[in-house]
């Protein structure tokens, strides 16, 4: 490869990665996630890091971020105690990967310099370089194996698949590289022409027939048996011209049984010729992966310590407004996506029964990154005004508990509770608020006359909406004699009294118009929304109706019902 | 005696002082509690589908069923939503076949043989109150507590089984028990408003307001809370303001400083 375009492509990939991470690292500061994100400046969020970090720098905080660092980044004891086996993932990749970049990327600058006779053909970086290969290509096949046993959606997102592909083509394509130098006649030609001043076929016979037999090589003319007493010749040629340079590569476990295989095919590949154009895949595929780190999954490596070392800083809770903000936008990007937040999720038998993957803290991540970046409410599928995608990710937002296990699990320690709340107060701001709110923001007199302008509209996620069971069976309230028991015992009526915050109807109201067959004039009731589910009134009904239970269903099916409607413009 | 410990969502993140005092009595009075990875009771999504609403709660159950064991909550809110479900179960058989269906999709089943109970339920009626009077070496001689009972402990009374919904005893004698002295307020079976904050915070407030300023009127020094939502609600009301105008403890606090415990295992 001619310095010339390899250092072009250097210089290149180098300049789109800096560009890339600048442009990355400026949307912690850019991104508004949570509404008191609103009301700091950039300039102020730049502003608020720098005197944080001078000060936990000066101080003898440093010693816990310290402590962090390497408890949190290096050990991941988190990940240790939740998932052993993706630990050693972790820990074959980033050891492998790591060994690999400064031992052999960087060979010039770090191994070259460190070790007095560094050859990369020589015992031990021969076989250590073997190993690294083999560490990372087990830690990513450990990490698919965790994934798919854990029942993980396998990289759900294109740009991680372009992480581990480039990943997987650079190891496969330095295993080919070298299996193949292992067996060219021409590399070994090359060679010989250049430290023994001849290439000649007849001259080297014995340093060829040794180099065969015992290094691999693949010579056309040398395919048949070779004589015994031969290579033994060919020792002392050996050991004066290459020897310093090579050691047998058979401790290349794995280049060099590739090689082996690959022999039948040696010369057509010396052809090719491989060792130029694997040099080059092997390369730009590097280059590649450099120049696209800030775009894919890789970007972890930068953001997930430093979210480490802001979390070791103290909790969101104690942190300026202009902090959280950059905080929660750091937290986008340190999450890998790895599920298991998913894994422990408190709401996860509800997200898989709605059929609304949304409820799950690895899709709310996503989907509060979409709604920052103003993705969620311009893509995907809109109905009557309001797209589809932001619905889901409401109905998931607003049925979390905030049992706070997906913090807890973390691996990188994310404070993704503070997350959510910033998150539910975006899609509130953004016209998607918890179902009271949104259903109180008309009268129930409006959502009434919305359902009678379209009749048999399908919900959104409604398994049970045939099930309405209480509020259709009519011998559920027929019983009802109207004698208002269930006022009268009606916290939220006797508090509502006087209030600007009252509610419209009272609970024995709701009967009688689920009596008289107006159900849909109670979904939108403020009595059914505020009900405190107190079950006040259903103890006290004389005539055993179910009166709480009822609120619920109806709850339950103005949500389905109303929600339907909801895009629609309010009726005048 | 045994039970697989239903913690919910809100104690572990919220109330972790709940947790650690509801260990520590129950430990020292010899009763064993199983951690199983239970989910949400349900109690939420009730409020979009009753469906999802059961599954939940009957997976919490299919696992103690599984693990053999009868489950018992701290949390009054979980407790009436559990048995709300084996309600909903029991008269409802389509319901139940949609249940049994998703369960088997993970391989469980519930048989109906789990018993829900509730954590002041259990110390009253299974440890029982003379055990717990034997074991109090520390009694809070003088300290006047008004009981918050807890709706969903109440009622409905046929699902809750837990005390007459009218005219209960059980937190009383538990609270006597202690050393305590019960006052009796006319709020002690009100709402304490939480359920309805997120809907209308200011009627809440309205609610759990006038359940302290009847508590201190009738003369109670805390007032003891045996559910996260109804103590966190009274906290929280009160945190805004210089002087909390009552203390709110915990049952289990209660009954641990009683018992002679650290105060530390109790969270205080």
């Amino acid at each position: 490869m001619s310095p010339a375009v390899f250092n072009a492509a250097l210089y290149a990939s180098v300049a789109l990665c800096a560009l890339g991470l600048l442009w990355r690292v400026s949307a912690w500061f850019r991104l508004r996630i949570g509404p008191d994100a609103c009301e700091v400046t950039p300039s102020r969020r730049v502003l608020a890091l720098c005197r944080g970090a001078a000060s936990a720098l000066s101080s003898r905080r440093v010693f816990r971020l310290l402590g962090a660092f390497v408890l949190d980044v290096v050990i991941l004891r988190r990940l240790f105690a939740s998932e052993k086996l993706r630990w050693l993932a972790h820990l074959l990749i980033v050891t492998g990967f790591t060994l690999l970049l400064l031992m052999h990327a960087l060979a010039p600058l770090v191994s070259a310099r460190l070790f007095p006779g560094y050859q990369p053909t020589l015992d031990p970086y021969l076989f250590l370089r073997n190993l690294f290969g083999v560490m990372v290509l087990v830690g990513v096949a450990l990490l698919l194996f965790g994934r798919w046993r854990a029942g993980l959606p396998q990289l759900h997102r294109p740009m991680a698949a372009v992480f581990v592909a480039l990943l997987g083509f650079v190891l496969v394509s330095g295993f080919l590289l070298e299996a193949h130098k292992i067996s060219s006649a021409r590399a070994f030609n090359r060679m010989a022409q250049q430290f023994i001043g001849t290439a000649d076929p007849v001259e080297l016979k014995p340093l060829r027939a040794l180099w065969a037999s015992q290094f691999g090589v693949v010579f056309d003319d040398l395919k048949t048996a070779i004589d015994p007493e031969l290579p033994a010749q060919g020792r002392k040629l050996h050991g004066d011209a290459c020897a310093a340079c090579h050691t047998p590569p058979a401790s290349a476990f794995v280049s060099y049984p590739v090689a082996r295989m690959l022999a039948p095919a040696a010369g057509l590949l010396d052809a090719g010729p491989a060792d130029t154009w694997l040099l080059y895949l092997h390369v730009f595929a590097c280059f590649l992966g450099l120049a696209s780190l800030p775009f894919t999954r890789l970007f972890h490596v930068v953001a997930a310590p430093i979210s480490v070392l802001v979390n070791a800083a103290g909790p969101s809770s104690a942190m300026s407004t202009a902090g959280r903000a950059s905080r929660r936008a750091l937290t986008l990007d340190a999450c890998v996506r790895c599920g298991i937040c998913d894994l422990h999720c408190s709401v996860a038998p509800q997200a898989r029964y709605l059929g609304n993957p949304w409820l799950l803290p690895s899709h709310k991540l996503l989907a509060t990154d979409a709604l920052a970046t103003g993705r969620l409410l311009r893509s995907g599928r809109v109905r009557d005004r309001l797209s589809v995608e932001g619905l889901r990710a409401a109905e998931g937002a607003f049925l979390c508990t905030d049992c706070g296990r997906c913090t807890d699990r973390c691996p990188a320690g994310l404070d993704l509770e503070d997350l959510w709340a910033a998150g539910r107060g975006d899609l509130a701001a953004a016209g998607l608020p918890a179902p009271a709110q949104w259903i109180k923001a008309r009268s129930a007199f409006a959502w009434a006359l919305s359902l009678e302008a379209r009749p048999g509209q399908h919900a959104l996620s409604a398994p049970d909406a045939a099930y309405a069971l209480l509020s259709t069976d009519c011998r559920i309230f027929s019983r009802c004699v109207q004698c208002q028991t269930c006022t009268n015992v009606c916290p939220v009526v006797a508090h509502s009294m006087g209030s600007a915050h009252g509610i419209d109807l009272t609970p024995q109201k709701v009967m009688n118009l689920l009596r008289l067959g107006l159900r849909d004039l109670t979904l939108g009731s403020r009595m059914v929304w505020d009900c405190a589910t107190c079950y006040q009134c259903q103890e006290n009904c004389p005539e055993g109706i179910r009166v709480t239970d009822i609120m619920c269903e109806l709850r339950a099916l103005a949500v389905q019902r109303l929600g339907a409607v909801r895009g629609l413009r309010e009726p005048s | 005696m045994k039970y697989a410990l239903f913690l919910g969502c809100k104690i572990p993140s919220r109330l972790p002082a709940y947790e650690a005092s509801t260990r520590a009595v129950l430990g020292h009075l010899g009763v064993t509690l199983v951690d199983l990875a239970f989910n949400c009771c349900g109690y939420p999504v009730r409020n979009v589908s009753r469906d999802a609403f059961v599954v939940a709660a009957a997976r919490n159950l299919a696992l103690a069923e599984r693990a053999g064991l009868d489950l018992l909550t701290p949390c009054t809110c979980c407790y009436g939503t559990l048995r709300h479900a084996i309600r909903f179960l029991d008269e409802d058989a389509e319901l139940r076949a949609r249940v049994t269906r998703t369960l088997a999709a993970e391989g469980l089943a519930w048989s109906g043989k789990v018993e829900v109970e509730h954590l002041l339920a259990v110390l009253a009626r299974k440890v029982g109150i003379d055990t717990l009077t034997a074991a109090v070496l520390a009694p809070r001689t003088g300290l006047r507590v008004a009981a918050q009972y807890g709706c969903h402990a109440l009622r409905p009374s046929d699902v809750a089984g837990f005390d007459n919904p009218m005219a209960p005893t059980l937190f009383e004698t538990l609270i006597r028990a202690t050393g305590a002295t019960p006052v009796d307020w006319p709020r002690r079976l009100d709402c304490c408003g939480d359920p309805l904050h997120e809907a209308n915070a200011a009627l809440s407030d309205s609610m759990t307001q006038a359940k302290i300023a009847d508590a201190l009127e009738s003369g109670a020094q805390a007032m003891c809370t045996a559910c996260p939502h109804c103590h966190l609600r009274f906290d929280s009301t009160q945190a805004g303001a210089a002087d909390p105008a009552i203390r709110v403890l915990l049952y289990t606090q209660l009954l641990g400083q009683a018992l002679g415990l650290p105060v530390r295992s109790l969270g205080l």
